[in-house]
């Protein structure tokens, strides 16, 4: 047996040695910054998700570490040699009782910690001057809706959403008028946004790694509830991460977070084009 | 029948089985109505599927490194729904390939494995019972399983060919042709997985009544050995979760044919109900596909270190811990559904608490090789990386557990690593595991363990080069289910190790190979194995290998435990269950 442990071994570092010297290098040169790790953070809520995210990557690593030295001890220590007997034992409660115990306690505590950090990044209500946008989903791609001059989203309900509405707006309401669409997600950067979240069709994803925010949208549901701060300007990619279909593999949509002064421009002339231009909630087109 | 075998200590059973008339080689093989041909009968149906699920996953992982590129040699001759006429794999094809690679890999190859495998194959050997209680139910379940397995493989052949709306086929994606745009492969898929439930429920119903009933005398519940625990308590899971899956999945096939809206936004009905009662099942089924695989690898770890299992009670309780919470923590799925936020927390909450008698098993495990004498064997080789691999497993459950984290890593690659750390580093582990282990008893020849090592080996790095790289795929925020990576910003970076995942996942795949030819080559040529090759307790290795029709010439009295190893003041290290201790012996009580 043991014989065979020794051979096993060096084989074992033979394939492990010729795998690492064949694969990698081939693909070291090509890194790039991040390649094994997660995309640098750009919201608030990211900020606080990944603290937690590095208490659980010490917190499980420690424990990996710990428990798989403890049991190679064992597994190279305990093995059978000639003339020593295993130990004859059923087992000891008091240990049971602490290794149950513990893990019990520490795992109440990070529901604790973890739960809190949810209720801040998600049941807290937004800053005031939170600006809120219409966000639908559909196969395959994602349209945004803002609101014009008033600051204010018309009314929508999901009820409405159809082929031509696909924000579901009520067209009864003049804020609804005003109201004007994009197909690329502009946010300004360090202001809170708050996403109305609709899909046309089927179930679709929300998501933005770099803001660390997920959320299905549901068609026959308004999820009103995610908002964020982007905290980084750049471009990012808003990506549906819930198979949707055949062309989910490409469904995404541009995400630009510039700064306040540039958004305001952009704004503004969203604005100014939507009033020159027939918009889509004007009651010409409503039925 | 069934009347008389629920009686195992009659004389006449016994009587019957000893002048049993020769059996028709339809009865023999085909129609068997003995526990152990419906095990092997298993086990060659599940091996199949196993290649299918496993040529699949290479389908998937070909496309990941390289994308849009022809699939080498065979790709002109696949059909064109799911490839270009370049011989690439066209998006929505990969959509049915990850689709069947999941379905294949849970419904037709682990729960098989496991459930069909092993819980017939040693139930009845190790309570010391001669059959099944229902023998005809038990070779129905078999026969349904494999006519589950060839419909939903059908689907290859339909317009527009695989389902391709995920194994779990989310509403409305799934129950509108308009949007899945697979609606005769999607249907195939209900009817499958409705006759693979059935096949489900007639096998927990007859293990259930077997367990309780058939015991032999002596063999107290807490006598049992571990991997009958386990199995009875998966039988329990399976029969209480698999309706709601099959209710489910006739409900998908109404809104999909015949206009019905259980699962439409429209007509009052609620996409989220489908994720509700797949995942009511679907948390269920993941510890259905663990469970049977920590009692295998208990045994064998046990055997191997010559001690008894640490903490055999506490084994149990985690395991009926394991069960009970198993029920209520579904919604973890669902933190990032739409349902409630407030649910949420409460799901979470339960997911902690389940995470706690997983912890108490693996510390058992440890305690069991502690100050054992450690036989390395290749199903110990097995049966040992299964603890750890668990191990990995569980702990990256931990991230997903704490909600803000799950915002982030929700259906990423992340997802990917850890289900199959548990998947295949844990279960299907824990399967080869215990082939290698009882092959002697089903086949009545050994393995060859060499080879043997090497199949560890080649399968213990290449599992780990494939899959702990997902874990940082996940971390740069891969999305599952996408054919095309690099079109987005930001994961074009991490592409060299999709290719480096994939070509680890290639030789993974070859790896097989070893142990295929090892596996077949012993059927016919390995050395004859002895009733007893471990030197093991329980009562399957009192009786031939492999044991004839009825299993035991006369009903065993059980005595003791499955794991009085190295008891002092006795001369052999084991002590079989049906066998005194002679009087020098100090057994303690566990």
């Amino acid at each position: 047996m043991n014989q065979f442990l020794s051979r096993k071994s060096g084989l074992v570092a033979l394939l492990i040695s010729v795998f690492i010297a064949s694969g990698v290098p081939a693909y070291a040169a090509q890194r790039t910054s991040g390649l094994w790790w997660m995309p640098d953070v750009a919201s608030k809520s990211g900020e606080q998700i990944d603290q937690l995210t590095y208490f659980i990557y010490y917190l499980t690593g420690a424990v990996f570490v710990l428990t798989q030295v403890v049991y190679i001890y064992f597994l190279v220590k305990y093995r059978a040699k000639k003339g020593v007997r295993a130990t004859y034992s059923h087992g000891d409660n008091r240990l049971e009782l602490v290794w149950t115990a513990i893990p019990t306690a520490i795992f109440i505590g990070l529901w604790g910690y973890s739960n809190h950090m949810w209720w801040d990044v998600i049941h807290k209500e937004p800053p005031a001057d939170t600006m809120e946008v219409a966000v639908t989903a559909y196969q395959f791609g994602f349209s945004f809706q803002y609101p014009g001059a008033s600051g204010q989203l018309g009314r929508s309900d999901v009820k409405l959403l159809s082929a031509d509405n696909v924000f579901g707006n009520d067209r009864s309401d003049p804020l609804a008028k005003e109201d004007f669409q994009s197909s690329v997600f502009e946010l300004p950067v360090n202001k809170a946004v708050r996403i109305r979240l609709n899909s046309r069709d089927v179930i679709h994803g929300f998501y933005i790694p770099q803001f660390r925010i997920y959320q299905d949208a549901v068609p026959g549901r308004t999820i009103n509830w995610v908002w964020f701060i982007p905290t980084k300007i750049g471009s990012y990619d808003l990506a549906c991460s819930q198979l949707c279909g055949s062309g989910h593999y490409n469904m995404k949509a541009q995400i630009e977070v510039v700064s306040q002064e540039e958004f305001d421009k952009w704004y503004k002339q969203k604005i100014a084009a939507a009033a020159s231009a027939p918009s889509a909630n004007a009651p010409a087109q409503s039925k | 029948m069934a009347e008389t075998i629920a009686h195992p200590v009659s004389e006449e059973v016994h009587a019957e089985h000893t002048h049993h008339p020769e059996l028709s080689f339809f009865r023999k093989y085909i129609w068997s109505e003995d526990h152990k041909t419906i095990a092997l009968q298993y086990l060659f149906t599940s091996l199949c599927f196993l290649l299918v699920g496993g040529l699949l996953a290479m389908g998937v992982r070909f496309q990941l490194a390289f994308p849009n590129a022809p699939v080498p040699f065979i790709g002109t001759l696949l059909p064109s729904w799911l490839v270009t006429s370049a011989g690439a794999i066209q998006p929505g094809g990969y959509n049915g390939l990850v689709t069947m690679h999941a379905t294949v890999m849970v419904f037709l190859v682990i729960m098989p494995f496991l459930i069909g495998v092993f819980g017939n194959f040693l139930i009845p050997l190790e309570i010391g019972a001669p059959d099944m209680a229902f023998p005809f139910f038990n070779a129905l379940s078999y026969w349904l399983f494999l006519v589950s397995g060839l419909v939903l493989l059908s689907s290859f052949f339909v317009p527009a060919g695989f389902p391709a709306s995920g194994w779990t086929s989310y509403a409305p994606l799934s129950s509108h042709a308009l949007y899945n745009g697979t609606q005769a492969g999607q249907s195939l898929w209900c009817v499958g997985l409705f006759i693979n439930g059935l096949a489900s429920i007639a096998g927990a119903m007859n293990y259930i009544t077997t367990i309780i009933n058939m015991r032999a005398p002596g063999m107290t519940m807490f006598r049992l050995p571990l991997p009958i625990w386990a199995l009875f308590i998966t039988a329990l899971l399976l029969l209480l979760a698999v309706p709601v899956l099959s209710a489910a999945a006739a409900m998908l096939f109404c809104d999909l044919n015949f206009g019905t809206s259980f699962f439409s936004a429209s007509n009052y009905g609620q996409p989220l109900l489908w994720q509700h009662l797949f995942w009511f099942f679907g948390h269920p089924e993941v510890y259905i596909m663990i469970l049977p695989a920590m009692g295998l690898s208990s045994e064998i770890l046990a055997v191997n270190s010559r001690k008894p299992i640490f903490g055999y009670k506490a084994m149990v309780y985690a395991m009926v811990a394991i069960g009970v919470l198993g029920f209520i923590v579904w919604g973890h799925h669902m933190f990032v559904s739409g349902m409630n936020i407030l649910l949420s927390a409460t799901f979470s909450f339960s997911t902690v608490l389940i995470a706690v008698p997983s912890a108490i098993k693996t510390f058992n495990w440890m305690g069991t090789v502690w100050k054992g004498s450690i036989r390395y064997t290749t199903a110990m080789c097995f049966a040992l990386a299964f603890v750890s691999m668990f191990v990995i497993g569980g702990l990256s459950g931990i991230y997903m557990a704490a909600t803000p984290v799950d915002l982030f890593i929700h259906h990423t690659y992340f997802i990917v690593a850890h289900i199959h750390y548990v998947l295949f580093g844990g279960s299907l582990f824990g399967v080869f595991g215990a082939i290698y282990f009882w092959f002697p008893k089903m086949f009545g020849r050994m393995m060859n363990e060499t080879w043997g090592k090497v199949h560890f080996a080649l399968a213990f790095i290449f599992f780990n080069c494939t899959f702990f790289p997902m874990h940082n795929l996940g971390l740069n925020g891969m999305m599952r289910r996408i054919a095309d990576p690099p079109l987005y910003d930001h994961l074009r970076s991490s592409q060299p190790i999709n290719v480096f995942v994939s070509v680890s996942a290639f030789c993974l795949g070859l790896s097989t190979i070893p142990f295929l030819i090892n596996f077949f080559y012993s059927i016919f040529k390995g050395p004859k194995a002895p009733k007893n090759p471990w030197e093991s307790n329980t009562l399957e290795w009192t009786v031939p290998s492999p044991p004839g029709h009825g299993n035991f010439e006369t009903t065993p009295t059980v005595y003791h435990g499955p794991y009085e190893y190295s008891v002092p003041g006795m001369e052999k290290d084991y002590l079989p269950q049906n066998e005194h201790a002679p009087e020098t012996a100090r057994i303690t009580a566990h």
